[in-house]
């Protein structure tokens, strides 16, 4: 079933979408819910899509059976969204295009009060999908924490007033009632949510940012937990503050993080370099939305991919993490911060606004912590000779052991300049060229952190491959294998890809997916091994130029057949991607 | 902590003579190197209990030339890596070293919001009103008509005054110094090392290659100490006149200290104790995830 809630800015749409979905999620269904949000305050039209299944969700729906439009003036719009068989619940006022099946609810009436008319959309949703209003006391309960029992008690009031309307007027238009959730221990989580209790669960300590959508949401996290979870959290003067201030968190011992968002990275290349140059361990979370410069604020894109790739003056070794959803968001920050710790080098979590700002259900035995990650700090400084530490040791791996600032007769230099392996200016060719083939060598460490790619005969497996704590499986290729077509993505257009090659095995087209979860360094071998001689790559990306199909010919010499892109600011739709990659398939 | 012997301390933070030092011979710098040596071994120091974080310039380079864990950044980002070694490791001393454009030009909005946040370190900025390192180019604190390569006809923008900014906003301790007396300018950086908060010195310094105006005779001149005239550095308005006294007669000493909070203060106060133990965290995870379901 799919639902969608529409009003304006500053409504309560997060309330109404956000209650539901945990009513659903507790009533045992799965629950994927996505925000459509304009960058805006107050008024314009926002809306927010609730898919609901008993199997996992991991994409939007096509056409809703129930909408809720606290303004009718949003109804027209929505229609195409719509089911054939929809139910329209709105206000009593206002007029509504011809033959919808209406239920009008005098929704001031019924609020008693204009802040509440969000409650009473919650309640006349739930009856409309046939859930139980009891236990609504205990998430308003969460959601107003901090405003008294009194505001839970009366919104509390208003969902059963709008429930009761619904089921007392509403008869005859009903949609089919939900069936068959099975309660379990699932959370309901958004990505950005998701990535910052990973990073919480990895060991986190020092978190800087400076406001930017799509990031936002994970400081703010962040700095609501910072004194359960021992976090010092900084909203600093702007983005190369966060950056630097992260590095030196760092260096002094402390795994930081540092959040922004496409533009806001921009400017913290010089930092992201300088964490390469002075090897100190670093991961930033980087939110993609539609650019160049300030683009679309509260929108999503893919289109940074390339950009990070190659971010920063001079070369040095990195990781770019692209996870899907809520799930691999979580087990993204872990591996970030494990392998920015063993190869003292930054490690860039790519998403995009979408899967920051959906909500997935996760089952919770799959968000654990691995926080005992290994670590190259010296266990035992005394074991080094008195005053003899060299920070950039030169070592096979190019991993040097890392003594901390502050250590007894140790000390420690580390420099953005060309330097020794004690760490001071030099300009020698010599040591240029060793320092150089240090860094780098880091690299195809970091690349042996990627396993090889395996081909899922069953899309439902995937919840096996993930059900691991320690994340093995970087390239998951879903599909039957006998799939002459591959077809290649990143990010949060894993749901959507997943089930429009569901659709296209029921017509008969096989094809089959490789979601491309740590994207760099590229997975060259396992990718040109999956494409061999005689598959045909195809790429589902949303950006313009088609930057997945760039690496694929670049890294492994593969030519992508076609790519289906999208880069109007909105997240691909199933069908949409159905119809491109059947149109290539033909 | 041991407190050895002044002698063999001020020893433990000096490099081996044979390495090379990358200033002019007769460079400010090699006072404020002395200085910064003889304060931090008259506190009772040890190397390994600082962190130093530099920039990039000529005065950058100078914790290369002592004893000390350094970082050394970029140019201009100094004092936000600083604050985050001393958020991370509190038990650090931590000092913030550069030049005048590393500081108030590259890093000027660091500057404006290092002196707001507060945190408990020591800015040392080698003002010596001229861009070294890059041969000779005009700087904020360059005076009015000052000639140098890249303002031929002489600078047209008036200088930056650093300090008045710094009582302006109220800092916790705002000084300055002068290259050329090292002993004086020790005894300014402990009484900063000593505060809580972030401490500002700004230390006059000759450039011998590039400015031929401001020399060392230059300020020789011109430079006295607030002490002798009983200033008192509490007095805000006075300290503000202080601040932007130059010219003729330059105040050099403590000119402003407020009893400001420091970061970590207020931190503790409001938020409570941070950088918790990791074995909590199956624990807390359980918690916040119960918080989702």
């Amino acid at each position: 079933m799919d639902l969608i809630v529409a009003g304006h800015a500053g409504q309560g749409l997060q309330v109404i979408s956000r209650t539901l979905a945990w009513m659903l999620v507790r009533a045992g269904y799965y629950v994927f819910l996505s925000q459509d949000v304009m960058s805006r305050i107050r008024g314009g039209h926002n809306f927010a899509r609730l898919r609901v299944g008993t199997e996992p969700v991991y994409a939007d729906g096509d056409a809703a059976q129930v909408l809720v439009a606290l303004d009718p003036a949003l109804v027209e719009r929505h229609i195409p969204h719509l089911a054939p068989d929809a139910v329209v619940v709105t206000d009593a006022a206002g007029t509504l295009p011809e033959g919808v099946n209406a239920v009008r609810l005098p929704f001031a009436d019924l609020a008693r009060e204009p802040v509440m008319v969000n409650a009473v959309a919650v309640g006349a949703s739930l009856a409309l999908v046939g859930l139980d209003p009891a236990g609504l006391g205990e998430i308003f309960s969460g959601q107003f924490r901090g405003k008294g029992e009194e505001v839970v008690r009366r919104n509390v009031a208003a969902a059963e007033a709008g429930f009761r309307a619904v089921v007392e007027g509403g008869k005859g238009c009903c949609p089919p009632k939900l069936a068959g959730g099975v309660p379990g221990e699932r959370v309901l989580i958004s990505g950005a949510e998701a990535l910052a209790l990973g990073a919480i669960a990895a060991g986190v300590r020092v978190v800087t940012g400076y406001p930017m959508s799509p990031a936002t949401p994970i400081v703010e996290y962040c700095f609501r937990h910072a004194q359960e979870a021992g976090l010092i959290v900084e909203q600093t003067e702007d983005e190369v503050s966060a950056a630097n201030l992260a590095i030196g968190a760092a260096f002094a011992g402390a795994r930081s993080m540092v959040c922004t968002a496409g533009g806001g990275f921009c400017l913290m290349n010089e930092a992201l370099s300088l964490a390469g140059m002075t090897e100190t361990p670093l991961v930033l979370c980087v939110g993609m939305r539609p650019g160049p410069a300030t683009g679309m604020a509260t929108r999503t894109e893919q289109a940074d991919l390339l950009f990070s790739i190659y971010a920063g003056h001079g070369e040095f070794p990195r990781a770019v993490l692209t996870p899907a959803d809520a799930e691999q968001a979580f087990h993204a920050a872990q591996d970030a911060f494990r392998i920015a710790e063993k190869y003292q080098t930054p490690v860039i979590i790519l998403f995009d606004q979408f899967m920051a700002d959906a909500l997935w259900t996760v089952e919770r035995s799959r968000l654990r912590s691995g926080v005992a990650s290994p670590s190259t700090l010296v266990p035992d400084s005394a074991a080094i000779k008195p005053y003899s530490y060299r920070r950039y040791e030169v070592t096979e791996s190019g991993v040097s052991p890392m003594v901390l600032p502050g250590t007894a007769q140790q000390l420690v230099y580390a420099d953005s300049d060309e330097h020794t392996e004690e760490g001071h200016i030099a300009e020698s060719a010599a040591i240029r060229l060793l320092m150089v083939n240090k860094r780098n060598a880091k690299l195809a460490g970091i690349r042996r952190e990627l396993a090889v790619p395996k081909v899922e005969a069953e899309v439902k497996a995937e919840a096996e491959v993930k059900a691991r704590v320690k994340v093995e499986v970087k390239v998951e290729a879903e599909g039957e294998e006998k799939a002459e077509t591959l077809v290649f993505c990143f990010g949060s257009s894993r749901g959507v890809v997943s089930e429009a090659l569901k659709r296209l095995r029921a017509k008969g087209l096989n094809a089959a997916m490789v979601h491309l979860n740590h994207i760099w360094p590229f997975p060259v071998d396992a990718v040109a091994g999956l494409v061999g001689k005689e598959k045909r790559a195809l790429t589902v990306e949303q950006n313009y130029s088609g930057q997945l199909a760039q690496l694929l010919l670049q890294e492994c010499g593969v030519r992508a057949a076609g790519t289906v892109r999208r880069f109007d600011g909105r997240q691909f739709t199933v069908a949409e991607v159905e119809a491109g990659l059947e149109e290539m398939m033909r | 902590m041991r407190i050895a012997a002044e002698r063999t301390l001020a020893e433990e933070w000096a490099v081996p003579k044979d390495v090379d030092v990358a200033w002019c011979p007769g460079c400010g710098n090699f006072g404020i190197r002395e200085a910064v040596k003889l304060a931090l071994s008259e506190l009772g120091l040890k190397p390994e209990q600082s962190c130093f974080v530099s920039g990039i310039g000529q005065a950058a380079k100078a914790p290369h030339y002592i004893r000390c864990n350094l970082f050394n950044g970029l140019h201009g980002r100094t004092l936000p890596v600083a604050a985050g070694v001393k958020l991370a490791n509190p038990g650090l001393v931590v000092l913030a070293e550069g030049g005048d454009g590393d500081g108030y030009a590259e890093g000027g909005n660091h500057f404006l919001h290092a002196l707001r946040r507060n945190v408990n370190m020591t800015y040392l900025v080698h003002d010596n009103q001229i861009y070294g390192l890059t041969k000779g180019q005009t700087s904020p604190t360059s005076e009015p008509g000052m000639k140098t390569r890249t303002t031929p006809c002489g600078a047209i923008e008036p200088a930056f005054r650093p300090l008045a900014l710094a009582v302006m906003m109220d800092a916790g301790f705002v000084a300055r110094g002068f290259c050329a007396r090292p002993r004086q300018l020790a005894d300014i950086i402990k009484l900063a090392v000593q505060h809580r908060g972030f401490s500002l010195v700004e230390i006059l310094q000759n450039c011998v290659s590039f400015n031929h105006v401001n020399t060392a005779k230059w300020y020789s001149h011109r430079i006295y100490d607030l002490a002798d005239e009983k200033h008192d550095p509490t007095d805000r308005d006075k300290a503000y006149h202080k601040a932007l006294e130059w010219g003729d007669r330059i105040p050099v000493g403590v000119i402003y200290r407020s009893g400001r909070k420091s970061y970590d203060e207020l931190l503790g106060e409001t938020l409570g104790p941070r950088l918790s133990d990791p074995d909590r965290i199956p624990d807390l995870l359980d918690e916040l995830l119960g918080q989702f379901q």
